[in-house]
């Protein structure tokens, strides 16, 4: 009841509001992460009073996770690399004038998947801590391509299975680029200093999905806006029935793979996402704008916001790099995670932990006030768009870090995207092969060293049977369905 | 010239499967375990991605016939003004900072773009650089390359 009165104090809640706000902006901006921003402000909170430093640092890890689905559903253009899949349904849904379903979906979703997550971390953050040291690299090699699984639900029956799976193994090759983690050793820099970290994600995100969008609309002939957009996204229009179900799949996928050390709300945005595809009733709504899927992704990012801090506070195992950012800011203050953060600080930890359904609670106003507003981005004349949006993906593309290197490489990916889209190749699957090949390289190489170079070890672990188990059904069912269709449509034409 | 759309498809196959040889034969460098670990995954990865390569390039010498037009863009002008833009604001990013070259290509663009209004060109420029001063600025402390404020 104490903790409760310190979190619903008027400085509590204004640092609280302050930093939602914050996050959701941050979150909002293609190149600005919560790591960056909480990272930033780590030193600022030095000189606050440690529970309010430590809220306003939760206020931006939970708005910011939310605030990458506003410039997804609206613009293609994932704020964070975890809402790649929200736009993947949402923007079609904005272009058809249903942004505002898709923005009030995504709110939703985010504020039931963090608020379950925080939850998880009040009631079990210690228990849920031991069982996530069970996770060994194997079981990290498998969670990748479980996220990997996503790729063959990308395929449809406008795309290629095959070219599907090359895209993913063109971001596969790209991300092997740079430092090789195990041995230290350069693989194809071509000596290029700036290529030593690697091809970083978020420029090559940027031009796959914002910059591409921009070329694309400063290519049309003309430049005609629907103000129909503008009638349809004023009707209110009601959440679609079973939703919630989506949403709770989401919410518990996120919540788990959060707990995980290392695992981030990209790869539980792709499995909740694909999981929801598996059991969804209109699988061939997916990719042309399925509020399902959005349900499913955003609640799975958010649920990672919990999850992540259950190793951190009790461990001191980061679950990802914004928790890491809160260790920091944790440590500064004198608090060093362990069970002592749940005794001798209670009086601070358990306000930062509620703190957080407040900050869940701030941005589900935030989001449900503004969707509407925010939906009319729609009618912006693409000749001040494209401009607009061209500068901020060469800002962001510099503010990662502070590289111009990066921004050739933004150029680069948004024109070398281009021509493969063209040719029928999926950029989705190319950025899930970019973003989860690190992951799978790190697990399958740690493993194989750990199994002296047998590759039983990813069969040994109980864990792992299970979740060999889960990525059977959720290949084998999709192949089977594209595989048949396929044969079906030869019989056809014959 | 009229490129096809099955002729850059087929070009953009041949560069991967050169791709995924060279790739491949790069493992027999790696030495040491560790790195001869890596050496298996880029292997599958190359393996894959020419195996994969070469069944699309069968397919698509067996089955296409088709003679669709490959079209980058709708208004090639405008998409090169767009990318040659890009690149001019990128080089200059690093001489003369973020501000001056924003201030001269959103309106440059807008204007390239067909759009002719005056006043919401200058509005919107000097609200995106405003923004950008006191949010990335001010507020997240981001080192902007260039002249300083």
């Amino acid at each position: 009841m104490e903790h409760i009165q310190t979190v619903f104090s008027f400085s509590s809640l204004l640092t609280i509001i302050i930093g939602t706000i914050a996050g959701v902006a941050v979150g909002g901006m293609p190149g600005l992460t919560a790591t960056m921003a909480v990272g930033l402000l780590v030193p600022f909170t030095y000189t606050m009073d440690p529970t309010l430093g430590l809220m306003l640092l939760g206020g931006i890890y939970c708005g910011a996770m939310y605030g990458g689905s506003i410039p997804a559903i609206l613009l293609n253009t994932p704020g964070t690399p975890a809402a790649v899949a929200t736009a993947i349904e949402g923007y079609p849904m904005a272009k058809s004038g249903r942004g505002a379903l898709a923005l009030k979906v995504s709110v939703i979703a985010s504020f039931v998947g963090g608020t379950f997550s925080v939850l998880i971390l009040l009631l079990f953050a210690p228990v849920l801590a031991q069982q996530a040291l069970k996770f060994g690299p194997a079981e990290t090699f498998l969670l990748a391509i479980m996220g990997l699984a996503g790729i063959i639900s990308i395929a449809d029956e406008n795309s290629s299975l095959i070219k599907a799976i090359i895209a993913g193994l063109i971001g596969m090759i790209i991300a092997v680029i740079g430092t090789d983690d195990m041995s230290g050793s350069l693989r194809y820099t071509m000596g290029v200093i700036e290529l030593i970290d690697g091809v970083d994600f978020m420029p090559a995100l940027i031009g796959l999905f914002s910059m591409i969008q921009m070329l694309e609309l400063a290519g049309q002939k003309t430049h005609k806006i629907d103000t129909s957009v503008l009638n349809q996204t004023s009707k209110k229009e009601k959440l679609p029935k079973g939703i919630s179900k989506y949403i709770a799949l989401g919410s518990g996928t996120g919540t788990v793979i959060g707990v995980l050390p290392g695992e981030g709300a990209t790869i539980a945005a792709f499995i909740s996402y694909n999981f929801s595809k598996r059991i969804s009733k209109v699988k061939e709504l997916f990719g042309k704008g399925n509020p399902e899927g959005i349900a499913a992704a955003e609640s799975g990012n958010n649920g990672c916001v919990g999850g992540s801090l259950v190793p951190t506070i009790t461990l001191g195992i980061p679950g990802n790099s914004v928790a890491a950012a809160l260790m920091g800011a944790f440590i500064i203050h004198g608090m060093i995670p362990g069970p002592e953060l749940f005794n001798e600080y209670a009086d601070r930890t358990y306000p930062f932990i509620i703190s957080m359904f407040v900050a869940n609670g701030v941005f589900l106003i935030v989001g449900l006030t503004l969707a509407p507003y925010l939906a009319r981005v729609a009618l912006v004349p693409p000749a001040i768009m494209v401009p607009v949006v061209a500068t901020f993906a060469v800002l962001g593309s510099y503010a990662l870090n502070n590289a111009v290197f990066d921004v050739y490489v933004m150029i680069v990916f948004a024109l070398g995207g281009l021509i493969i889209k063209r040719i029928g190749f999926s950029l989705e699957a190319l950025i899930l092969g970019l973003i989860l090949g690190p992951i799978a390289e790190g697990g399958f190489s740690q493993g194989m060293i750990i199994g002296h170079g047998s590759p039983w070890i990813f069969f040994e672990s109980t864990i792992a049977k299970i979740m060999w188990v889960i990525i059977f059904i959720l290949l084998v069912p999709p192949l089977y369905s594209y595989l048949k269709t396929f044969v079906f449509n030869k019989e056809k034409n014959a | 010239m009229v490129i096809s759309k099955k002729t850059v498809d087929r070009a953009v196959l041949i560069g991967l499967i050169l791709l995924a040889v060279l790739l491949f034969s790069s493992t027999s460098e790696y030495k040491g375990i560790a790195q001869k670990t890596s050496a298996k995954y880029v292997q599958f990865l190359a393996v894959s991605l020419g195996l994969l390569s070469a069944i699309q390039l069968t397919y698509s010498l067996w089955k296409d016939r088709s003679q669709t037009r490959f079209v980058l863009s709708g208004n090639p002008l405008r998409f090169a003004i767009l990318i040659v833009a890009m690149i001019l604001f990128a080089m200059a990013f690093e001489a003369v900072g973020f501000f001056i070259p924003a201030a001269i290509f959103i309106p440059c663009i807008a204007v390239a773009l067909g759009y002719t209004r005056a006043i919401p060109i200058i509005l919107t420029t000097i609200a995106i650089l405003a923004f950008v001063y006191l949010v990335f600025v001010q507020l997240l402390a981001v080192n902007l390359p260039g002249i300083s404020f």
